[in-house]
């Protein structure tokens, strides 16, 4: 297990610097830097900025140099905990994202949670329930919510939360809220705002997990074991719980790695709509306007989150199932 | 000329039949058992009328070929039938005797398809009363929980005992069923043992609770010969200690003849012979009887005589055959006889029953055709 | 009795009710999808939507790009029966609008005048468009009078008419989900076949790419490659940028078809008919091609099926974001810019029409991919 962990962690590793790699370029794909536009705007407007300050600039950041040199003396920073400038901001980046990426991973694990509890609810109950009122108009609820874009239900349910409730909701905190220090009312006020970019992103990811609990769980109760607890006497709802459920869980921990891409990536362009103060608005301003550090180092982090969730979700599924705990028998 | 009469002239009606079952004495009586199955396809008759008497005490064998309904009737027996499939008609009596402390006897009857299958008296009667071991050992046990953790479940649900005597009890079980290391096995998951291990163990569970009917739907059909000649011995073996009665599911001829005093042949959902062992193997009555037997192999026999099988398949479970189901596949076919009706059981002997038209005229009338 | 019962001579053989057993494969599967319901609504639903947007240019009464400063953010037309007899007839009818600004709001109020009638007519003269190569001015509704348009849907920010840029954003976001999947399955089939066939060196490159690619979160790998490519120009149009996008959407998409189909390969490699192919002397390709990729053939149908509804998300989220197809283009993602926040969606709430286009699309399509998948399945009941 530790072994198993260990290798996990070392072949991360070599991944995460593929990552960089990857992601450097892609980001440096498009001509210019936002250095340039900047000093040409700049100079344009009769302006001008220290030379010395520009050359500092240019030499700690290599700006004029080949890509390799840039992203080595990018990647170098890491261990100080330096991702490089802003150009947009002009402040360093990890100033900038490291409050919304814990923000961001947050209201992820949120979802992730919420998505999880109600799919196998949803998913055990339409699947010992088939051919009820209910289940059809669970299978109408699940084809929608697999069928809308979140940013399209967050716009939605902004739209009647405001006109029947009258509530705030965008960003995490109504603007009286924004600057004080974090007390009951302002987590109460947080809870209130949180949950409307939890349920938009949950939505789709619920649809689609409990119609794989719901398939895993029809397949499981066709299991000779159902059958043999049943003939011991077992009562029904023992049987599903304990013994169905248990089972069918195992192919949908596989696939808790999966769902999460698709969270991250709601969250992200959920909080562009919802105006949040996630990585999500950041990351796309700095990709239109060629702020590379900035969209480099989220791109990285997000991955980066990635891994480690998918890292975690295999150990989970081997505490879980016992024959990849003791190696198969 | 033969010497023994050919008994055409058969008792077959309902009084004689519930005397004759009335002078042995059986545990579970079954009446025209009709369990079917509502499909998109069509209507699946599995059991079309079965009849069946299983005597205490005793091994009774059900052999047929796949799709005949041997397992249906055991699922029917203790209401685990799945959907689409139902009880449609027919009875299902349990003749429950228990003995007191003291010493009393106390009978009583009980009809199991009166009962509802999640009732808690049917599941009380499912496990503690009537067990039942599957074909699969493989797929028969939950992967997630351990053997001890399964077996305790079984005893835990039926008998009022601390979950530190359930644990306790089923190592006895794993010990009682030949199970090498019983108490280390109580900690191991399924994955961790053979084929012959988890059969045993599946054994240990059915039993832990002292049932008096074991169902075995073919317990020994995943194993290799030599492992089901252990298990065989070991289900004899048990038997005999504990007086229990089972009913034994295979379409093994040679395990028949070793393990059972009475055998059921079906064919198509219906019993069509019914005897003690040794006069099914030696006095067959029902062409497909004799065209089973016919069929396997013998030791010792002229290597260039071919094997002999039954003409045709077995058909279609959603076809409808008018008269005796057997009659396309039978070489005693009788055109304008066996294709009217259904024959109606039989007794040609006082313990020997079948279905056929060589020994009776008589034939029935099928609800719902 | 035995011995006057005779042997019938001739073979005796019960005519089966149920004719299950004498359909091939396919018509069998055929069969099983046209009993699915929802998969009948997908298909033919999904039909009737492709020949609509195809129709586009004739069905909306207006060019969807022509502007209207006089009717910015206006609303969806009052249409009536009642004529200028006030009774209720056949006819249809629409009003001139007068834009009034209001002192209070400072907004532009768009009342209906209804002292003058403006009847509707079917095949009315309008704006030119090209369609099938096919030059016309007929669209199939509209109205004489050029003054007075019907605007079914609404304006959006520049006073254009909303259907009419539905039904054309419609052309985009409907085709992207065929081409992005069509390149999928090339990429997915191609490099799953030969990863799965050949293992060993080929394998192992492949294994770790598709790692790479599934290491990163979609949506953002999607934006950033998007931003890579060069603004519109002379040389690169937006037409170029649509394929390209469509490029970069199947290019995270086909790892997953890959992965499935390596499995599938692998497993038939060591299948008995692989080997008695192998044996009677064909070729790798032969294997591949003729033997192997008919048996995958339904699952690669299936997973390419399911995946177009997340492509048509894709697309509408990148293009939603500013980053997907750009003007002079449209698709529905980009319709919804205009929706981004409270105060346009309030005022305007027509402007969220085509996120109910979205939904209806990549519903049909979904119902489209689940009847494949149950009818190809041999297990399901």
């Amino acid at each position: 297990m530790v072994s198993y962990i260990l290798r996990r962690l070392g072949y991360m590793a070599i991944l995460i610097v593929l990552v960089a790699v990857v992601g450097f370029i892609i980001i440096e794909l498009p001509p210019g830097s936002y250095l340039e536009v900047e000093l040409t705007r700049i100079r344009a407007l009769g302006g001008d900025i220290n030379q010395a300050m520009i050359d500092a600039l240019k030499q700690q950041y290599g700006v004029d140099q080949p890509l390799h040199i840039r992203f080595w003396k990018w990647i170098s920073g890491f261990v100080r905990g330096d991702f490089g400038l802003s150009f947009e901001y002009w402040t360093p980046v990890n100033q900038l994202i490291w409050l919304r990426l814990w923000y961001t991973i947050f209201t992820s694990l949120l979802t992730l949670v919420f998505q999880w509890v109600l799919a196998i609810f949803i998913g055990v109950y339409s699947a010992t329930h088939r051919y009820s009122l209910l289940d059809y108009l669970i299978t109408v609820l699940q084809f929608i919510g697999l069928s809308m874009p979140a940013f399209l239900l967050a716009l939605l349910l902004m739209v009647i939360v405001h006109k029947t409730l009258g509530w705030h909701v965008s960003g995490f905190n109504s603007p009286e809220f924004q600057d004080l220090p974090w007390n009951w009312a302002k987590i109460v006020d947080f809870a209130k705002h949180v949950w409307l970019p939890i349920v938009v992103v949950g939505a789709n990811g619920t649809a689609w997990l409990s119609r794989v609990m719901r398939a895993n769980l029809l397949d499981v109760l066709n299991m000779q074991y159902v059958q043999t607890a049943r003939s011991k006497g077992v009562r029904e709802n023992v049987v599903i719980w304990k013994h169905a459920v248990r089972n069918a869980i195992h192919p949908l921990i596989m696939v808790l790695g999966a769902s999460l891409p698709a969270i991250i990536s709601g969250q992200l362009i959920v909080g562009v709509v919802l105006n949040l103060p996630t990585v999500g608005p950041l990351y796309f301003r700095a990709l239109m306007n060629q702020d590379m550090y900035l969209a480099a180092s989220i791109l990285m982090f997000l991955t980066f989150a990635l891994l480690i969730g998918n890292l975690l979700a295999d150990i989970l599924l081997a505490i879980v199932d016992p024959r990849i705990r003791l190696g198969e028998g | 000329m033969m010497a023994e009469e050919k008994v055409t002239t058969a008792t077959t009606t309902k009084a004689a039949e519930e005397t004759a079952a009335r002078a042995v004495d059986n545990i579970l009586t079954i009446r025209n058992l009709h369990t079917w199955f509502f499909t998109d396809l069509g209507i699946s008759r599995a059991l079309n009328g079965v009849n069946l008497n299983v005597p205490r005490g005793k091994v009774l064998g059900i052999v047929g070929e796949s799709g005949c309904g041997k397992s249906v009737t055991s699922l029917s027996i203790l209401r685990l039938v799945p959907r689409p499939g139902r009880i449609v008609s027919g009875e299902i009596l349990l003749h429950r005797r228990r003995k007191a402390p003291d010493g009393t006897i106390t009978e009583e009857t009980i009809d199991l398809t009166k009962l509802h299958p999640q009732s808690p008296e049917m599941r009380a009667i499912r496990g503690a009363e009537i067990a039942m071991i599957f074909q699969e050992p493989m797929t028969s046990l939950n992967p997630c929980y351990t053997i001890g953790n399964q077996i305790m479940e079984a005893i835990l649900l039926h008998q009022e005992v601390s979950k530190r005597e359930a644990w306790e009890l089923a190592g006895d079980m794993l010990e009682k069923v030949g199970m090498p290391n019983p108490r280390q096995v109580l900690s191991r998951y399924p994955h961790e043992l053979s084929g012959g291990m988890r059969q045993r163990a599946m054994i240990a569970m059915a039993l832990s609770c002292e049932p008096s009917i074991l169902i075995a739907d073919e317990p020994t059909t995943a194993l290799d010969v030599t492992t089901e000649a252990q298990i065989l011995d070991l289900m004899r073996d048990l038997q005999a200690e504990i007086g229990m009665t089972i009913i034994y599911i295979t379409h093994n001829l040679g395990v028949i003849a070793q393990m059972c005093d009475e055998v059921a042949v079906m064919y198509l959902g219906r019993v069509v012979e019914r005897a003690g062992v040794e006069d099914l193997f030696y006095d067959p009555k029902h062409p497909y009887t004799k065209a089973l037997l016919d069929s396997i192999p013998h030791v010792g026999s002229r290597t260039k005589r071919r094997l002999a099988s039954i003409r045709g398949v077995v058909p279609d479970p959603y076809a409808t055959i008018s008269g005796c189901p057997f009659h396309p596949r039978c070489d005693a076919y009788m055109p304008g006889k066996c294709d009217q009706l259904v024959p109606a059981p039989a007794n040609v002997a006082p313990n020997h029953m079948v279905r056929c038209y060589l020994y009776s005229d008589e034939g029935e009338v099928e609800n719902g055709r | 009795m035995a011995e006057t019962a005779q042997v019938q001579s001739q073979e005796i053989w019960v005519e089966p009710i149920s004719k299950v057993g004498q359909y091939s494969q396919w018509k069998l599967m055929r069969m099983r999808f046209a009993r699915n319901k929802l998969a009948m609504i997908g298909s033919i639903g999904l039909l009737v939507l492709y020949i609509i947007v195809a129709l586009a240019p004739f069905l909306a009464p207006t060019d969807y790009m022509r502007q209207n400063q006089d009717y910015v953010y206006g609303p969806p037309s009052k249409l009536t029966f009642r004529g200028p007899d006030g009774k209720l007839g056949l006819r249809l009818y629409t009003h001139p609008v007068v834009t009034q600004l209001n002192p209070q709001t400072y907004r532009w109020d768009f009342k209906p005048d209804t002292t003058k009638f403006e009847p509707v007519v079917l095949f009315a003269k309008g704006d030119p468009y090209t369609l099938f190569g096919i030059k016309s001015n007929i669209h199939l509704f509209g109205t004489r009078n050029s003054d007075v348009r019907i605007y079914l849907l609404g304006a959006d920010s520049l006073g254009r008419d909303m259907l009419a840029r539905i039904l054309m954003g419609g052309r985009i976001s409907m085709t992207v989900g065929l081409l992005g999947v069509a390149l999928t399955i090339v990429f997915g089939t191609v490099f799953g076949t030969a990863s799965g066939y050949y293992g060993g060196f080929i394998d192992d490159m492949m294994q770790r790419l598709v790692e790479l690619i599934q290491a990163f979160p979609t949506v953002p790998l999607w934006a950033a490659l998007s931003a890579a490519l060069p603004n519109i120009s002379e040389e690169f149009t937006a037409l170029d940028r649509y394929f390209l996008i469509t490029l970069i959407l199947s290019l995270v998409n086909w790892t997953g078809l890959a992965r499935q189909l390596r499995a599938k390969v692998m497993a038939y490699n060591r299948a008995d008919f692989t080997m008695a192919a192998l044996a009677a002397g064909a070729s790798d390709a032969r294997v591949i091609f003729v033997h192997m990729m008919p048996n995958a053939a339904s699952h690669i149908i299936v997973v390419a099926a399911l995946s177009i509804p997340g492509m048509i998300l894709g697309e509408t989220s990148l293009s939603f974001l500013g980053l997907g197809i750009l003007p002079p283009l449209v698709s529905w993602g980009a319709l919804l810019r205009d929706a981004q926040n409270l105060q346009t969606v309030m005022t305007a709430p027509w402007l969220m029409i085509p996120g109910i286009a979205v939904v209806i699309a990549v519903l049909l399509f979904s119902f489209l991919g689940d009847g494949l998948r149950d009818a190809v399945d041999p297990y399901s009941i």
